[in-house]
């Protein structure tokens, strides 16, 4: 198969994909009654986005981005960590402790707490991990789980040991010389392009080596692959599902370390949350493949940032693109399997084609 | 096929983070249509209609948004008063669930881009937003519902509106120990922060009062994710917990999620009561809601959005910390419904006290 | 014609169609699968469709049952031309298939299995119980319909497979190498089965590459080659190397070795090996057995008698209980799969789609696989992709591995292509010893010899191989030696220049061994 027709199938589910999550979204809007038409609801979504716009949905893909990764790690090997969301929650939570204590130094204390941040998220990865190797717990029930742990935890240390004020609970502001706003392209106004986005690129380009040439990356490809025929092969299961799993938290880690360095400056009302949820989804939509993902993770956080324009300019609800990306991810899973279907036809046409090609030349 | 039903799990998992959001936002219409305060319901919106040519009002909801039974639909109720009054017009937006700080900050400015003069955040998750966007726009008075500025920089363009909710809360207190046969009542907060933890301290404190015997159950449905006040189910759950348990009178404050404690009021039968937050929630309950919604403890959002606006519309927009409280009519307690006939003159009793001094009304538990 | 009609007809027979494919032909984009296909199954007789794998029997089934629309020819039914969409047009007819891959809900019960989908037929209750025992006793299959189908064996479960056509009215029973996952035993019981199906009225498409199989079971043969029907023969006629011609075109291959290449030094040597499961059960007991370099040992056993524990163990994918592995002279009994696959362990697993390959992996990444910590495929922790790539292709050369690419996914090949891929694979890097269980199953004739030959050659330059094999003929013809495997016992040993399939069969069944 050569690569132009190999990229071509590629693109082809996500293409179907995005065509029917659209359709499917006209279709509501149409049925809501409501008094615009899908007409002017994908003119505001796709209208060219404002300067400021465009910056958030670069910023918002960076850790929508991370987020997918941290899913895909785990997924790829057949493992299912629901809880990206408790892992970087508990993580942002903990490095924006330790950052704005300030026991370090500028850029130093950046880095530290980055490294307690991926530490925290593979420690609360590992503990699904742990079970499931020890005990037999399935990690899509203890992630869940410790999702709901992770955010009564934080909840009750925030509160305990963060800063009160006004109504809200925080903790203590970044000092201004481990600030790392970013790059910004516009006016001021418009925002900056948070540096620590490039954690985003470091991590995807990672994640590319990782699973294409390293032979971790061929061990957790085959596990996920084929659990049976990794043991055959020598591959110790167990020993992979807690390296991905610590792998997948770290970088899980990492998630929201763009914001809260680029301008969130403490952790409290302004922590994002639902990443993780966001993350499975884009890891989904992006087949877990590095470049995937990227256009998964550009499509979550453009649809979400246009969507903000909906209640001034139509009548209709911003959650509506919620409705596009769900049935996106959706169709994306149906659409990747039709595709594998019919290529793996093709294949084996053009394997029975070789087996009878010397056949006929004989019959000839 | 072990795979595939796992992947289906994985899907319906990540589908659902997805489309809750989708429900939470509507969570309003969930207690009955009475409310007609749905996004869509172009009719009953005043927004969509005003074409004056006073103040340009920007008013953003929190999650939960309008209709939510609660402070979103005060706040509106206030903006649609000064609408009429000072033949304004106004814009709206809604919080999502899980939104980033960013998609709040731009909600804001969408607002003033669009000509806002007043711009107001309800809730105090707007208070970063407000304080990143405001010095953009000095001509923009913003106005921040139980609002705080989060750093030391004071901006001279915007207000903070701060409710003695631990007042009013004191009164609801009170009718309820007044009320309980049980002589248990309980309390449902939708998140634990500080804010409704004094809602908690005023209540407990107006209950023990009356009678220190009284057993107070507290329950939080979130413990620091705001989708607290958008949850009905959460605020159903809860509320059915605490009248298992023997309460009778069960105060929320809990946002949209009310609605879910009202349904267990409801549930629970004859001689069990929700008290109601923010506005008159008798007045937005479902006929079959309505005879077990003792009172509500009012949180003037309305008052104080109001007010705002005439400060705008007069030209001397109100700036910094605005307190309001029992003694400016700022809080309080409904009637509507009349099951305090016979109490209500010893609630206004403890409100004479609490309003000369005479009783301090805690603000944490 | 004559010995079938000949057997007794009982009183509750059913009347089989004569069914007739003529000018059968179907393509698919550059592959001609079938084409001037003439089959015809006379009432009431078993008929032997043979061929090697890929020469379009599948596809003739499916065009039969109706998951495949012909391009061209005709179906007749009792004279009547059919034109079947779907198999359940076939089923109407009364034509009923049993696929090699069984489809059946481990979790319910034979009669929910039975029933599932046929709900309309007799319901759900009572009446669909006594249809399900009233099949069950009428052809002696003795299945009860309250077991769960997770417990039951890989011959029970085939037998439920038919009843399940059964149930649903079939009187042609298409049975797509039912043989292939059966043990002698078994396969005479089956053979018992079909034989009563025969003499009920009913008739039955065989579909088989075993020679001896059909020559007992058949009353009819067609023989197909690349996709065609070549030729048609009388069993009580032709011989095998005449069935065998026809199908390949050529001498069929024999598995024997030639000489004796056994060297005195110790290559494999297990220890009083024992092995219990976690209820304390045995599953292997007191093994003790050495292979020399250059010898081929071959373990004899009806299947589930430990040979998979066996082949686990030493390839430390399950730690024994108790006992002794050495591998040359070093004691390996506590490393794990991944140091004996790098000191030289070569393994062709038993199920070469869960154990063996990456279906969903092209070919060169398959030959990664278990070879993750070698090279040519890696460089130190990184994976060498242009050295695997080449060595692939050196395997497809070598193996004759049939593929258009080394980028074809593994899922794409043929059964004996992907074997052959295996092997080529598990004799790279020189290994000292081959654990092979089965190497040859569900292979063709043609990839078979040459699996065989492969396996002779690296015998002859020192290799000691442990195969396991339910093919007697196989273990016969390979073996220098053959030990017998039951109950997780070594039984007996036998020299195969002079042991025959019976006195293995009876050895492997306890009797007098």
């Amino acid at each position: 198969m050569n690569t132009l027709k190999r990229i071509g199938f590629a693109l082809l589910a996500p293409v179907i994909a995005v065509l029917i999550a659209m359709l499917a979204t006209s279709i509501v809007i149409l049925a809501s009654g409501s008094d615009s038409s899908a007409g002017d609801f994908w003119s505001v979504i796709l209208a060219k986005p404002e300067n400021r716009i465009m910056v958030n949905i670069i910023n918002q893909t960076s850790m929508i981005y991370l987020s997918a990764v941290a899913a895909a790690i785990g997924f790829r090997m057949g493992l299912f960590n629901i809880g990206v969301e408790g892992q970087y929650t508990l993580a942002s939570y903990t490095a924006a402790t330790f950052a704005g204590a300030a026991l370090l130094p500028g850029a130093i204390n950046v880095f530290a707490s980055l490294v307690i941040a991926m530490a925290v998220g593979a420690i609360w990865a590992g503990i699904a991990g742990i079970l499931r190797t020890t005990r037999g717990v399935s990690e899509v029930i203890s992630t869940i789980m410790l999702n709901s742990i992770a955010a009564i935890l934080v909840g009750y240390l925030l509160d305990q040991y963060g800063e009160h004020g006004g109504n809200q609970v925080r903790t203590k502001a970044l000092h201004a010389s481990s600030q790392v706003p970013g790059w910004v392209p516009f006016e001021d106004r418009d925002g900056a392009i948070w540096t620590l986005g490039l954690l985003a690129v470091a991590v995807g380009i990672g994640f590319w080596v990782l699973l294409n040439k390293t032979r971790f990356g061929f061990d957790l490809r085959a596990t996920g692959l084929s659990q049976t025929a990794a043991v055959a092969s020598g591959i110790k299961v167990n020993r992979m599902v807690l390296v991905s799993m610590l792998l997948s938290g770290a970088v899980a880690g990492l998630i929201w370390m763009p914001a809260y360095f680029g301008s969130a400056y403490t952790y409290g009302t302004t922590f994002q949350a639902g990443l993780g949820f966001t993350g499975i989804a884009v890891a989904l939509l992006g087949r877990n493949q590095p470049v995937g993902m990227i256009f998964g993770a550009v499509l979550f956080a453009f649809l979400s940032a246009q969507s903000n324009s909906l209640v001034f300019q139509t009548d209709i609800s911003p959650s509506v693109v919620q409705i596009t990306q769900g049935v996106a991810v959706l169709a994306v899973v149906i659409a990747y399997e039709l595709v594998r279907r019919y290529r793996i036809r093709l294949e084996q046409r053009s394997v029975a084609r070789a087996r009878t090609a010397p056949a006929q030349e004989v019959a000839a | 096929m072990r795979r595939t039903t796992k992947f289906a799990a994985v899907v319906a998992a990540s589908l659902m983070a997805l489309t809750a959001c989708g429900s939470d936002s509507d969570g309003g219409s969930d207690g009955g249509s009475a409310s007609g305060g749905s996004s869509t319901d172009a009719s009953a919106d005043v927004c969509k209609t005003a074409d004056g040519s006073g103040p340009k009002i920007g008013l953003a909801y929190d999650v939960g948004g309008r209709g939510d039974q609660s402070f979103n639909d005060s706040a509106y109720a206030g903006v649609a008063k000064a609408v009429e009054d000072f033949d304004a017009t106004c814009l709206e937006g809604e919080a999502q669930d899980g939104e980033a700080e960013s998609a709040r900050e731009d909600r804001l400015r969408q607002m003033a881009d669009a000509g806002a003069t007043a711009v107001i955040g309800v809730g105090f998750a707007y208070s970063d937003a407000v304080n990143a966007v405001a010095p953009d726009y000095p001509d923009v008075a913003f106005g921040v519902v139980d609002g705080y500025d989060p750093d030391d920089k004071a901006n001279d363009n915007v207000a903070y509106f701060s409710f003695a909710a631990n007042e009013s809360s004191f009164l609801v207190g009170v009718a309820a120990a007044e009320t309980t046969k049980s002589k248990q009542v309980g309390f449902v907060g939708g998140v634990h922060n500080d804010l409704i933890k004094s809602f908690e301290a005023g209540y407990t404190a107006g209950v023990h009062a009356v009678d220190p015997s009284i057993k107070v159950d507290i329950a939080y449905i979130e413990e620091s994710d705001l989708s607290g006040f958008g949850d009905p189910a959460g605020g159903k759950t809860a509320a059915a917990g605490e009248f298992d348990k023997g309460a009778d009178v069960v105060y929320h404050a809990s946002g949209a999620s009310g609605s879910g404690v009202f349904d267990a009021a409801v549930e629970a039968g004859d001689g069990n009561w929700a008290i109601g937050v923010d506005s008159d929630q008798y007045l937005t309950a479902t006929a079959d809601q309505q005879p077990h919604i003792l009172t509500s403890a009012l949180k003037r959002v309305d008052v104080a959005s109001y007010d705002f606006i005439k400060s705008v519309n007069d030209g001397s927009p109100n700036t910094g910390y605005v307190t309001y409280d029992l003694k400016n009519d700022g809080v309080g307690y409904s009637t509507s419904g009349g099951f305090l006939d016979s109490i209500q003159s010893d609630i206004d009793g403890y409100a004479d006290k609490i309003k000369s001094g005479d009783i301090k009304v805690p603000t944490a538990p | 014609m004559s010995a079938a009609a000949a057997d007794s007809v009982s009183a509750d027979a059913v009347h089989a169609p004569e069914v007739r494919l003529s000018g059968i032909g179907k393509s698919f984009p550059g592959v001609i699968a079938n084409h001037d296909v003439d089959v015809t199954i006379r009432p009431a007789t078993v008929h032997a469709l043979i061929g090697e794998n890929g020469a379009g029997k599948s596809t003739l089934m499916k065009i039969l049952y109706g998951v495949q629309k012909p391009d061209e020819g005709t179906i007749e039914v009792d004279g009547t031309q059919h034109s079947f969409r779907s198999p359940t047009d076939a089923i109407a007819v009364g034509i009923g298939m049993v696929f090699q891959h069984f489809m059946l809900a481990d979790n319910l019960t034979a009669l929910e299995n039975a029933v599932l989908g046929a709900e309309r037929l007799h319901g759900i209750g009572d009446k669909a119980r006594a249809e399900f025992e009233s099949i069950s006793s009428r052809y002696g299959f003795g299945l009860r319909p309250d077991v769960l189908v997770e417990t039951l064996g890989v011959a029970d479960r085939q037998r439920l497979e038919i009843l399940k056509v059964l149930y649903r009215g079939a009187q042609v029973i298409i049975l797509d190498e039912p043989t292939a996952v059966l043990v002698p035993q078994e396969v005479d019981a089956l053979f018992a089965n079909l034989r009563d199906l025969r003499s009920h009225g009913h008739s039955v498409l065989f579909i088989s590459h075993k020679l001896d199989e059909v020559l007992a079971i058949a009353d009819d043969i067609t023989v197909m080659r690349r996709g065609t029907t070549v030729g048609e023969a009388d069993p009580k006629t032709a011989t095998k190397r005449e069935l065998a011609e026809l199908m390949v075109g050529s001498e069929l291959p024999s598995p024997e070795t030639s000489e004796s290449t056994v060297t005195d030094v110790v290559q494999l040597s297990l220890r009083d090996l024992t092995l219990t499961d976690e209820a304390g059960r045995d599953l292997l007991s007191d093994i003790t057995l050495d292979i020399h370099r250059g010898e081929i040992l071959g373990i004899a056993g009806v299947e589930g008698n430990g040979q998979a524990e066996l082949v686990e163990t030493v390839m430390g994918m399950r730690r024994p209980t108790a006992g002794r592995i050495f591998l040359g002279d070093e004691d390996v009994t506590t490393w794990d799969t991944r140091r004996l696959r790098e000191s030289g362990v070569g393994y062709i697993p038993e199920d070469r789609h869960r154990h063996g390959l990456l279906l969903d992996s092209p070919l060169w990444e398959n030959r990664i696989l278990g070879h993750q910590t070698r090279p040519p495929s890696v460089k130190g922790p990184w994976i060498n992709r242009s050295g695997a790539r080449k060595d692939t292709r050196r395997i497809v050369e070598e193996y004759d591995v049939r593929t258009p690419g080394i980028d074809t996914v593994a899922r794409a090949l043929s059964g004996g292509n992907q074997q052959k891929l295996i092997i080529g694979r598990e004799m790279s890097g020189d290994p000292v010893l081959l654990i092979a269980s089965h190497p040859t199953r569900g292979v063709d004739v043609g990839a078979q010899a040459a699996i065989w030959s492969h396996i002779k050659r690296a015998r002859h330059d020192g290799l000691a191989v442990l195969l396991i094999s339910a093919d007697l003929d196989e273990l016969i013809g390979l073996s220098d030696r053959i030990e017998v495997i039951l109950r997780g016992r070594m039984v007996g040993t036998f020299d195969p220049a002079r042991v025959t399939p019976q006195d293995l069969g009876a050895a492997m069944t306890g009797g007098n061994a």
